[in-house]
This record gives structure tokens, C-alpha cells and sequence, in this order.
């Protein structure tokens, strides 16, 4: 066995100068292809991961964006039910007032209507009354009741002013008494004497009759006019309780046509009774 | 049947002989150089299937330099992988008829193992140091120095003995039985050859890989990687 030291010389050259060849040729293109590949495949594959953190963010962005019209639309909606109940509270409210309204109206109206209705009765009640007074009064007349007429209507002729006796006077004409019925001659004068008394002179008197005045004694002339029957009061009563139940102030009524001071002659409470006064 | 043990020279270049086994290792050496040029122009980022193929060629090598050095393949990719096609193809040329597989001669076997004691040193010296490296012979105790270093020659030896071994005795026995049985009976042999070819070349890198990764000591515990080589 030899070893021939050329050969092994030339083929340790051989494999050296084979690995130096390769290394050239083969390895290292090899590997950096290999290399550039896979740095390819990292950018690609970093491309793809940014694309895909890109296409995140954007969806989220989309997703946010969907949430800002549902928060809109929901705005939009609470707005939209904030003004109707805002429009539903304010109608409300004038349908309220409406209602108060009509209703203060329809109360107003029912008073009145009630206040009508009632003065309406208190007027049928009035006349009804004054109609049973009449009734009744018409059974009391008689002596003691003209009498006591009589007395009243110089009370009454008594308490005018002295200028309106004396303008009564001097006028001349002749002055009325006016009865419910005909008085006898001694009623006549004993008339006669207590008016001259009363009015200080001599009047010129005529007697008449006039039914309406139930019983009483009026004195009526040119300038005088003194309401003094039983017709007087009941029309002073149903006056007062026609017109002035509600306030109880009546004022007395003044005698048409007479431009001169009358003498208003007291009007007896309407429950009361003639001879109790 | 002349003697796998002796060479014989078929010219001389001048002084120099120029056996058989040199002419067969030019032959793989264009063939392989050629072959690499002919990839090279043709590479491209989208990979054809030839392309493929070599690229996963690279990446089994690189893979197994991480495995067994544990270490960036940079630096050690074009040695060991040079070995590796080097020998596998030598020891597959015995396929065509009339060539002797280079590595059937021990001067071959010699160089490869003589390349690859040089390789441990300069790698050795390169990752640690000449101080470095003469400290992976004190390990794991200074009293192992002489062990080691009879050591880094026997395996340098061993790494011949065995490559020359199996492919001789293979090509030998290979010799014997085609002179004595004919034509076809040798066929299940040399197919038994390819693989025992394609074995020593794997075991030949992986054992070149361990040595090396010996010599570079604690440097192969930090992978990284070099882009030159």
C-alpha cells in the first residue's frame, strides 16, 4: 500500500478550489434567493398584516361611524319625541284651558240661566204673594182700616217740608182722595178736617174711587202725589221682591210726572201686618 | 483485478501523475460547477421545480447544521455542503460503466479527511481564537490534552479508514462477483453500493459537522449567522 502524495495534494486542491466554486455558484445564490424569498414573504406578509390592521381600523371606523348614525337617529328620534310630547303638553294644556273655559262659560251660563230661573220663580212667587196679600187685604177693609189709613196719610202730609205744604196751597187746585171705596160724608169730613189740619189751610178736596187700591187713602194733585193703600205697599212689595231680593235695597220709586219733591210714603214690611204698625 | 490500494497513473503533467481518480474528480467538479452555474442564471423569485428541488437541497443542509452545531449555517453551509454532493456523487459515479468512484482510492478519502482537519482548525481559530481553540483540547479537564489531541488525528484517520472502507470493499466486492457470476448479479449489490454511498456521504458531513462544532467549543451556544463565508 502507497500513498501517492501528488494525487492526494491535487485532490485536496481539487476539493478546495470545488467548495470555493460552489460556494460561488450554488450555496450562496441558493441561500440568498431563499432569503430574498422569505424577506419577500415577510414584507408580504407585513403588507398583508398592515392591510389587514388598515382594513381593521377602517372597519372600525365604519363601525363607529354605523354607532354615530344610530346615536343620531336616536337623537333624532328623542328630539322628535321630546317636541311631540312638547306639542302634546302645550296642546293639552289649551285643550285645559279650553275646557276651563267653556267649562267657566257653561257655569256663567247655568248661573245665569239659574239666576233667571230663579228671579223668574221669585217674580211667579212675588205676584203669587202680592196676590194673596191682595186677597187678604181686600177682606180687611173697613172703618178701623180707613181710619187708621187716614191717620197714616196725614202722618204722611205732616212730615213734608212746610215749601211743599204751602206750594200745594198756593197752587189752588183742587187735590183728590182717592179711596177703595165710598166714603160716607162723616168719613168725608172728618177727611177734610184732619187734611186741613195737616196741610195748615183749607183745601178744596174731591173724593173719588178707584177698586184697584184694595183699601187706603191716596191724596194725588197737581204737584202731590201721596201713595197711601194697600196697592201702594203690595206694589212697593212686589217691586222689592221682584227687583230687589238679591240685595236687599230698594230703592223707592219716585212718582212719574211729578217733577216736584214728593213725600215717599214708608212701606210696611211685607209680612207685617196693617195694624201692627 | 488491480489492487484498489495502488493508484495508477494514466499521464504526468510534467512531474505531477495524473491518475484516474483526479480525471474523475475533474469530471464531477465540471459537472457539478456547471450545474451550479446553469442554476444560478436560472433562479428566479418564482421558483420552477428544479429550483425547488435545490433550494430544498440548501435547506435540508442548513437545517442540519442547526441540528448538529447549533449554529448559524452561514459560515459552514458551502463546506459541508461541497462535502456532502462531492462525496455522494463520487460515490454514485460508480453507476456508469468503466468509472471508478474517486473515493474508492484512499488519496481521495485522504484529502477529504485532510480538508476537513484544516476545517476544524480555521473554524475553531475563527470562532474562538487560537487560544480558544486550543482551549477546547483542555476540556473537559487539562489532563484530557494529550487524549484530545491524538484524538483530532485518529478521528482525522478514522473519517479516511471508514469513507475508504465501505466504498472500496464496495466497489471490490462489487469487482469480485461480477468476475465470477456474471452480468446481472451484481445489480442488487451496486444498488446496496448507491445506498452505502449515499450513507457515508451523510455520515462523512455529519461527522465533519461534529467536529467542527467541537472546535468552536461555547461559540456555537450564541446562533448566529454569517452572511459570508
Amino acid at each position: 500500500m502507497t500513498i501517492d502524495w501528488w494525487t492526494l495534494g491535487i485532490q485536496t486542491v481539487n476539493v478546495a478550489v470545488l467548495v470555493w466554486l460552489l460556494q460561488r455558484f450554488f450555496w450562496r445564490p441558493v441561500a440568498a434567493m431563499i432569503e430574498q424569498r422569505r424577506d419577500a414573504t415577510r414584507r408580504t406578509m407585513a403588507e398583508a398584516e398592515a392591510t389587514r390592521t388598515q382594513a381593521t381600523a377602517a372597519l372600525a371606523e365604519i363601525e363607529q361611524t354605523r354607532a354615530g348614525f344610530a346615536k343620531e337617529r336616536d337623537a333624532i328620534l328623542a328630539a322628535a319625541h321630546a317636541e311631540a310630547e312638547t306639542t302634546r303638553t302645550a296642546l293639552l294644556a289649551e285643550a285645559r284651558t279650553a275646557a276651563a273655559a267653556l267649562e267657566t262659560n257653561a257655569r256663567t251660563a247655568i248661573e245665569k240661566a239659574n239666576q233667571a230661573a230663579g228671579d223668574a220663580w221669585n217674580a211667579r212667587s212675588a205676584r203669587l204673594a202680592v196676590a194673596i196679600a191682595e186677597q187678604l187685604a181686600a177682606r180687611l177693609d173697613g172703618t178701623a182700616v180707613r181710619a187708621a189709613f187716614l191717620d197714616w196719610l196725614v202722618q204722611e202730609v205732616g212730615a213734608l217740608p212746610d215749601a211743599a205744604r204751602r206750594a200745594v196751597m198756593a197752587s189752588g187746585a183742587a187735590l183728590e182722595v182717592v179711596s177703595a171705596t165710598v166714603l160716607d160724608p162723616a168719613e168725608q169730613q172728618r177727611t177734610r178736617q184732619r187734611l186741613g189740619e195737616a196741610l195748615g189751610d183749607d183745601p178744596s178736596i174731591v173724593f173719588r174711587t178707584d177698586p184697584a187700591l184694595i183699601a187706603g187713602l191716596e191724596l194725588r194733585g197737581p204737584h202731590l202725589l201721596v201713595s197711601n193703600s194697600w196697592r201702594a205697599d203690595l206694589d212697593q212689595i212686589l217691586l222689592r221682591l221682584t227687583q230687589g231680593a238679591e240685595t236687599n235695597d230698594v230703592p223707592l220709586p219716585s212718582h212719574a210726572g211729578s217733577d216736584q219733591p214728593v213725600c215717599p210714603k214708608a212701606v210696611p214690611a211685607a209680612t207685617a201686618e196693617p195694624n201692627a204698625r | 483485478m488491480k489492487s484498489p490500494l495502488t493508484s495508477t497513473a494514466l499521464f504526468h503533467a510534467g512531474p505531477v501523475p495524473i491518475t484516474g481518480a483526479v480525471l474523475v474528480t475533474w469530471a464531477i467538479m465540471g459537472f457539478l460547477v456547471l450545474g451550479a452555474i446553469v442554476i444560478k442564471r436560472r433562479l428566479s423569485r418564482q421558483p420552477s421545480t428544479t429550483q425547488e428541488v435545490f433550494e430544498l437541497i440548501v435547506d435540508t443542509v442548513d437545517s442540519q447544521i442547526r441540528d448538529t452545531m447549533q449554529v448559524g449555517p452561514a459560515p459552514y453551509r458551502a463546506f459541508i455542503g461541497t462535502l456532502f454532493a462531492f462525496i455522494f456523487v463520487a460515490n454514485w459515479s460508480a453507476l456508469i460503466p468503466g468509472v471508478e468512484p474517486p473515493t474508492a482510492h484512499l488519496e481521495t478519502d485522504a484529502a477529504l479527511a485532510l480538508l476537513v482537519f484544516l476545517a476544524v482548525i480555521w473554524f475553531g481559530i475563527r470562532a474562538g481564537g487560537v487560544r480558544g481553540f486550543l482551549g477546547t483540547f483542555a476540556t473537559p479537564s487539562p489532563i484530557m490534552i494529550p487524549l484530545n489531541f491524538v484524538e483530532s488525528i485518529t478521528r482525522t484517520f478514522s473519517l479516511l479508514v471508514r469513507l475508504f472502507g465501505n466504498v472500496m470493499s464496495g466497489v471490490f466486492m462489487i469487482g469480485i462477483v461480477l468476475s465470477l457470476a456474471g452480468l446481472l448479479v451484481p445489480i442488487p449489490l451496486m444498488a446496496l453500493d448507491l445506498l452505502t454511498g449515499a450513507v457515508q456521504a451523510y455520515i462523512f458531513a455529519i461527522l465533519a459537522m461534529v467536529f467542527i462544532a467541537g472546535a468552536i467549543g461555547d461559540e456555537r451556544d450564541i446562533p448566529h449567522e454569517r452572511t459570508a463565508s
